[in-house]
């Protein structure tokens, strides 16, 4: 039984085909990386996964239950149901490059309004949850009525990091989550991301960081020019790559 | 005697202005987030019909707007009484003031929420919909918090300009602090002494009204970095 399915993915840019059918399954506990260098498609496949950009094609279904889509003028798909996108939506939560932390919130209430104006949880209980997963991302209760603009980089995506955990989502998706940080900042937030790693969560990174796609996930996915090139375990696709495409692209970053 | 007993006609011609300025505020502002969001709309005919209308709003002195729309208004209703065969059915000064300013003012507020609603990073608007809000959820909880940053400053602008525009509306014949004053002034010839104090009274308004805005601006910069040089 598959948490997250996707099947045969497609993305159109006017008439610039970006996705070419990428397709993914994930079991529970399943951390998957997405590599590739800039333009392969990554990020847009991962925007696509929770609609923040409309496929052209393909089918995504969580748990089971599929999505239901109706295909607009232009060819792109759209929810049959708003509603049921929604819900896949709470049950997705997204961590982003650039954080995106609502700048007018303070760390505690960022955390604590999907869960209460989405789910419908009480203020006690929200707040009951941020604070959990505040200490999990290691932020103390000192930083909690801080505004995201007085923090670090790091601590801005541990507080985003928390945000999505709050959701307590099927799946977790990670957008670069590094990508934005200075080099000294990236080991904390990737630390807090094994340990989520570790704990069975299901999570789909997009991702730079070599290190991580081996030592922490049990499934990589090379994609190049839209399409999959290679995949299959870390230890196997990083250290004994098949296609001369991943080899170009794994030597021009050898970590 | 002070004011010479015409305190209570200034006092009743400010609440005039007042109640005019405050009115018309609120609904040029409904105008303008309404024309704002259609000037954003993807629809070519809903931006079509907000840009001419902030073109040609902007484009013409109020005082002229004012007389047009004024005695349209009234005219225009003539006419409808008439083909329907009704009796004359005559505009409240009052309301048609209102009306004009929210009508015109729109316009500027149309602008300054645009501008403001391009202002916000569109990655704000990305993670409310990411976490599930509905698109009404993600404009109130996120979008319209951080708009109004962006818009106060062009808010107090056009408020500040709208209140001294209310001055115009006497030339329709309603009561406000221009009127009153004047009135007082000519009946006791003291013209100097009532103008200053209907420049006084305009003063007293935009100064309250300064105070609040500021703490307005305050409230919505809330998790800013102000930087210092």
């Amino acid at each position: 039984m598959y948490k997250l399915t996707v099947n045969g993915l497609h993305k159109k840019y006017g008439q610039h085909e970006v996705l070419k059918g990428v397709s993914l399954k994930a079991r529970a506990g399943d951390v998957i990386s997405i590599i590739g260098s800039s333009g392969s498609g990554k990020s847009t496949f991962l925007r696509c996964i929770n609609f923040l950009e409309q496929p052209c094609a393909g089918e995504i279904s969580l748990n089971g239950e599929l999505l239901q889509t109706v295909l607009d003028k232009k060819g792109s798909q759209r929810p049959r149901d708003p509603k049921q996108l929604q819900k896949m939506r709470t049950e997705l939560s997204m961590v982003f490059q650039h954080f995106n932390l609502w700048s007018h919130m303070t760390v505690l209430e960022n955390i604590m309004e999907a869960p209460m104006h989405v789910l419908g949880l009480s203020r006690a209980e929200a707040l009951q949850r941020a604070r959990k997963y505040l200490a999990k991302v290691g932020l103390t209760e000192q930083q909690e009525n801080k505004y995201p603009a007085h923090l670090s980089g790091g601590q801005q995506q541990r507080v985003a990091i928390a945000r999505a955990l709050a959701m307590e989502p099927e799946v977790m998706l990670f957008d670069e989550p590094t990508s934005a940080l200075d080099p000294e900042l990236v080991g904390e937030v990737l630390r807090v991301m094994q340990a989520l790693a570790e704990e069975g969560r299901t999570m789909v990174v997009v991702t730079h960081e070599m290190g991580f796609a081996r030592n922490v996930s049990n499934h990589v996915i090379f994609l190049h020019q839209g399409r999959i090139e290679e995949e299959g375990h870390p230890a196997q696709v990083l250290s004994q790559p098949k296609s001369e495409r991943l080899q170009q692209f794994l030597s021009g970053s050898l970590k | 005697m002070f004011l010479s007993g015409f305190g209570p006609l200034i006092l009743a011609g400010t609440w005039v202005t007042l109640k005019l300025s405050l009115l018309s505020l609120i609904l040029a502002m409904l105008i303008g987030l309404a024309g704002a969001s259609s000037r954003l709309a993807k629809g070519r005919l809903l931006r079509g019909w907000a840009t001419a209308y902030t073109t040609l709003i902007r484009s013409v002195p109020d005082l002229v707007l004012m007389l047009l729309l004024f005695y349209s208004l009234q005219l225009g209703l003539n006419q409808c009484t008439e083909a329907l065969g009704l009796a004359q059915i005559d505009i409240d000064p009052f309301l048609a003031g209102v009306v004009t300013l929210a009508f015109i003012y729109g316009a500027y507020f149309t602008e300054t929420f645009r501008g403001a609603f391009l202002s916000v990073p569109a990655g704000q608007i990305e993670a409310a919909i990411a976490y599930g809000m509905t698109p009404w959820q993600s404009f109130r909880r996120v979008l319209f918090p951080q708009m109004m940053r962006f818009a106060l400053p062009g808010i107090a602008n056009n408020w500040q300009v709208l209140i001294k525009a209310t001055a115009l509306v006497s030339i329709i014949g309603l009561a406000d602090i221009v009127k009153a004053t004047q009135d007082a002034g000519k009946a006791t010839m003291q013209m100097f002494l009532f103008a200053v104090v209907g420049a006084l009274m305009y003063l007293l308004i935009t100064t309250v009204s300064n105070l609040l805005l500021i703490w307005l601006e305050n409230h919505y910069s809330a998790g800013v970095r102000k930087a210092v040089l």
